[in-house]
């Protein structure tokens, strides 16, 4: 009876200690996102005047702007979830990352203080989005693994704690520059 | 910055006529410290066979004299070699390091703060002793840097009741000015722990260090297999220690083969190599022209001052102007 006692003691133990472990990881997640947030938000502020600076300029990435006025118009809209904003903030990096490459077409851009030192704060915020990112994925993944792992699966599953997206490189991020294509404009 | 070559070539081309000059002090003084150790043998046997007359060997007062013959051959060595080490540094170890940067400010003498060293959090133990020498401040692509050598100690008492002092840390420290700003703390120390218990184990025994913030588990393998990163804010960690940053760091560790401590505390990255042994003092019994001495004397200097190119701290981040 003692030993069913200490046995039935210590898995109890054991599972209070999954519980608050598991409790801690998705806090953390929650956290860090938070973090995430805060730093998307940063580059939301900056979008507008961006927008509003270069599209004077820019006549052929008319379209671009546009996509990216309206993501960003998305991801503030209240009461969105995470893995949407994951989503849009993919679509918004990648749309981005086009307009700073096409930037380098129009040497009056360049030349233009206002929209030079924009675009200096937006690779810094891109450089704390990106570690931001980072932290995000990694707790992410701290999360995931105790969901899927042995023993802690199981009070996970009593839980009903579900696994997260982590945010991924966008395809175009991954594909190199293609000089030819920006000469031949 | 000048290249490795260019300063070796500096070093046995420009600096030649000292280097010639105090080869022959040095030359004079190992003759006169074999003279005085070849008296101090013979004092020192007597003195033995006169005890052992009169006492027997293994009397108490042996002990006194075995100290105190060590103790004056100390001093004598030291005394012996003061005057030339003061001209090593006056004549060689100075005009190297304006070779590299006249703006560079040189004090054989003077040490980085211990207020620095103890910002830096890398050791977490009291300090009972500082000291420290071959001070050197300026900026190297506008990047404001200082280091110098340092040597750290604490006390302990032992069972007996006797004190004991232990190193904490000796070697090369160096705090230079970072390019971004942060506001909280990260410490990356070598992983010892994974090195010897393994990942599972080691890293377990890395997270109960309660001494310590929160280990801080980076998506770059070789950098995690090098080190351990501890933090308070995961995320500025990560906007400090980019995957390019973290690269570099690993590089330079492989270059150095001393323990690499580094911390970001307060805008600057506090930098400890771990040699375990005073550097730029002369060579007493290896000849100055010795090519790999003057190699380590270059190469010590190139790989400090390098370091502001190596990690790219002179690469401003826009916003910081």
């Amino acid at each position: 009876m003692q030993i069913f006692l200490i046995i039935l003691g210590v898995v109890a133990l054991i599972a209070i200690l999954i519980y608050n472990s598991l409790i801690g990881k998705k806090n953390q997640v929650e956290n860090i996102f938070a973090g995430v947030d805060a730093v998307l938000k940063k580059r939301y502020d900056l979008i507008p005047n961006l927008v509003a600076s270069v599209s004077q300029y820019m006549e052929h990435e008319k379209s671009t702007l546009e996509k990216v006025t309206e993501y960003r118009a998305q991801a503030m809209k209240p009461g969105i979830s995470n893995d949407q904003k994951i989503a849009l903030d993919a679509k918004l990096t990648s749309a981005l990352g086009a307009i700073n490459i096409a930037m380098e077409a129009y040497p009056d851009l360049k030349a233009n203080e206002n929209v030079m030192h924009l675009q200096r704060s937006l690779n810094e915020i891109e450089e704390q989005i990106s570690a931001a990112r980072r932290a995000y994925n990694q707790a992410v993944t701290d999360l995931n693994n105790a969901i899927e792992m042995f023993p802690t699966n199981i009070v996970a599953g009593w839980m009903n704690l579900q696994r997260r997206a982590v945010f991924e490189i966008t395809v175009t991020e991954r594909q190199n520059v293609d000089v030819n294509a920006l000469f031949n404009r | 910055m000048k290249s490795t070559s260019e300063l070796t070539d500096f070093y046995y081309k420009e600096l030649y006529p000292s280097i010639n000059e105090l080869e022959e002090t040095r030359k004079q003084i190992i003759s006169q410290l074999k003279f005085y150790g070849g008296m101090g043998i013979v004092a020192f046997a007597l003195a033995v066979l006169w005890m052992g007359k009169n006492f027997g060997l293994l009397h108490p007062l042996m002990i006194g004299i075995v100290i105190g013959f060590i103790a004056i051959a100390s001093i004598t060595y030291r005394f012996m070699t003061n005057g030339y080490a003061k001209d090593f540094k006056a004549k060689i170890i100075t005009p190297l390091i304006h070779a590299i940067d006249p703006h560079l400010l040189y004090n054989p003498d003077f040490m980085i703060s211990q207020h620095l060293f103890e910002r830096s959090d890398l050791f977490k133990h009291s300090i009972d002793r500082y000291s420290g020498n071959d001070y050197v401040k300026g900026s190297i692509d506008g990047v404001p840097l200082e280091f110098s050598d340092v040597h750290a100690e604490y006390q302990t008492k032992n069972s007996k009741g006797n004190s004991e002092w232990h190193t904490l840390f000796r070697g090369l420290f160096l705090v230079a000015e970072f390019n971004k700003h942060f506001k909280a703390k990260t410490v990356i120390l070598p992983d010892l722990a994974e090195k010897t218990f393994g990942n599972l184990i080691g890293g377990w025994l890395q997270s109960m260090n309660m001494s310590r913030g929160k280990v801080i588990q980076l998506d770059d393998p070789l950098f995690e297999k090098h080190f351990v990163v501890y933090g308070n804010d995961p995320i500025e960690a990560r906007y400090i220690l980019s995957h390019s940053m973290m690269k570099r760091i690993v590089d330079f560790q492989k270059k150095i083969s001393h323990p690499l401590f580094i911390s970001f505390v307060h805008n600057h990255i506090h930098v400890g190599i771990g040699t375990g042994k005073d550097l730029f003092e002369p060579a007493v019994f290896t000849s100055l022209l010795d090519y790999k001495q003057a190699m380590e004397y270059v190469n010590t200097l190139q790989n400090t001052i390098g370091l502001v190119e190596e990690l790219k701290l002179n690469e401003k981040l826009w916003s910081k102007v």
